[in-house]
């Protein structure tokens, strides 16, 4: 019966829906639909139930003894608080996607290295109405015309002229 | 023009770039490197916009800027005439029909390019430039698809710093399940506990009245029984006396 503070943190909904991606907005939305639930029946009982009159009861009840008794027992019993089994695997499943997170991380880095590369390359050509063909072709290598493999004009299948 | 091409039909013979410089198109036009070998040399710088100026289409200007100090500007026109005048007489040049046709030809050729000369050039350099537009084009798209891409990851990583949100709610989840059943639980023993003891005095309550009314009975039973007979009659008459005693009272008072 001892009181304890509940802890609860903050949750900022509009990021929770953010983060969910399309296929999972069910679970998510239940998730939600469970909290709402919960806060709402803690909302309605409240922390203590109210204090037993054991004066009344002594004076009333007739049989000796048996308001002593229950009093002694009631205030004998502890509630057991009920044992928290979840918290555990939630922690662990929070510290593996901090780490696929991380992995993630890493290799969206490296593209956007990529990325950036081929931006500079882009951005650094030449203008167009100053590149000769030979450029156009180092600058864009689909462009280049197979003339081994097509030997003779238009060097590509006829279906792309 | 033809002076030009002989010109540099001269410049690659020669072979070499510094000659080419000294004898090539002289100083009205940007020097051309002409690539001899390694293609090192690229962006090619641009060709000129137009071409050297002639006169009559035919004899750069420069002749007449070599001409200028020693005959100033009516020699090169002197010369030409001159020049003209001798063939004809000498017959060097022969008039035959041909010369008829040749006028023919070329003065249809220059009036069809006076006259559509420019909207040809316009023509091709508008082809020209709806290539190079269609290639700028691609090469924008494929700038912005990259730059969308770059976004897209940026996004993706500030979403990484919300994730906590989802296991924060399952958390609360969870502790505020068990609190409610913890409050549940201590609720059901208050009611329980008093429960019982409402019953017990529920309990002494009724045997109370029943014991009562019991005893009321039996005790009206007995004293229902004692009442003998001869009791019963002597009583009845007893109260019928003094009925009539209550009536003869009630008769000498008016009823008000």
């Amino acid at each position: 019966m001892a009181g304890r503070k509940l802890a609860l943190k903050a949750i900022d909904w509009v990021a929770f829906g953010e983060i969910i991606p399309r296929n999972q907005k069910t679970v998510a939305n239940s998730l939600r639909s469970w909290n709402e639930t919960l806060t709402s029946r803690l909302a309605a009982v409240p922390e203590k139930p109210p204090a037993i009159d054991w004066a009344y009861y002594k004076a009333n009840v007739a049989k000796a003894g048996l308001v002593d008794d229950f009093e002694k027992k009631f205030n004998a019993l502890k509630i057991p608080v009920p044992e928290d089994k979840y918290t555990a695997l939630v922690d662990a499943e929070e510290k593996e996607d901090v780490k696929s997170c991380a992995e993630f991380l890493a290799v969206s880095k490296t593209r956007i290295g990529e990325y950036e590369k081929q931006l500079e390359k882009l951005r650094n050509i030449i203008p167009f109405d100053q590149m000769t063909i030979d450029d156009l072709n180092e600058a864009f290598p689909e462009t280049r015309l197979d003339k081994t493999k097509y030997p003779y004009w238009p060097h590509q299948p006829i279906e792309n002229f | 023009m033809l002076s030009r091409v002989v010109l540099s039909a001269a410049a690659t013979a020669a072979a070499s770039l510094k000659n080419a410089a000294v004898l090539g198109p002289g100083v009205l036009q940007a020097t051309r490197i002409f690539h001899t070998g390694q293609p090192s040399l690229a962006p090619v710088p641009p060709l000129p916009e137009y071409g050297g100026k002639v006169r009559f289409g035919l004899i750069p200007e420069e002749f007449f800027q070599f001409l200028y100090p020693k005959t100033g500007v009516t020699g090169p026109y002197m010369l030409g005439t001159g020049l003209i005048l001798y063939f004809l007489s000498k017959e060097i040049y022969v008039i035959t029909a041909e010369t008829i046709t040749t006028i023919s030809t070329i003065g249809l050729l220059i009036y069809g390019i006076k006259k559509y000369g420019a909207s040809v050039g316009k023509f091709a350099d508008k082809l020209n430039e709806e290539k190079i537009a269609k290639l700028e084009e691609v090469k924008q798209a494929s700038i912005k698809n990259i730059q969308d891409a770059i976004d897209f990851e940026k996004a993706q990583q500030a979403l990484v710093e919300k994730r906590h949100y989802l296991f924060d709610v399952q958390r609360n989840n969870i502790a505020m399940a068990l609190e409610v059943t913890y409050r549940e639980r201590l609720h059901r023993v208050y009611k329980e506990v008093k429960n019982r003891l409402d019953y017990h005095i529920s309990v002494q309550n009724m045997m109370r009245r029943k014991e009562q009314e019991h005893m009321i009975n039996w005790v009206e039973k007995n004293v229902m029984k004692s009442i003998s007979t001869q009791q019963e009659k002597e009583t009845i008459a007893k109260c019928i006396e003094e009925l009539k005693l209550l009536a003869k009272k009630a008769q000498a008072q008016p009823v008000m």
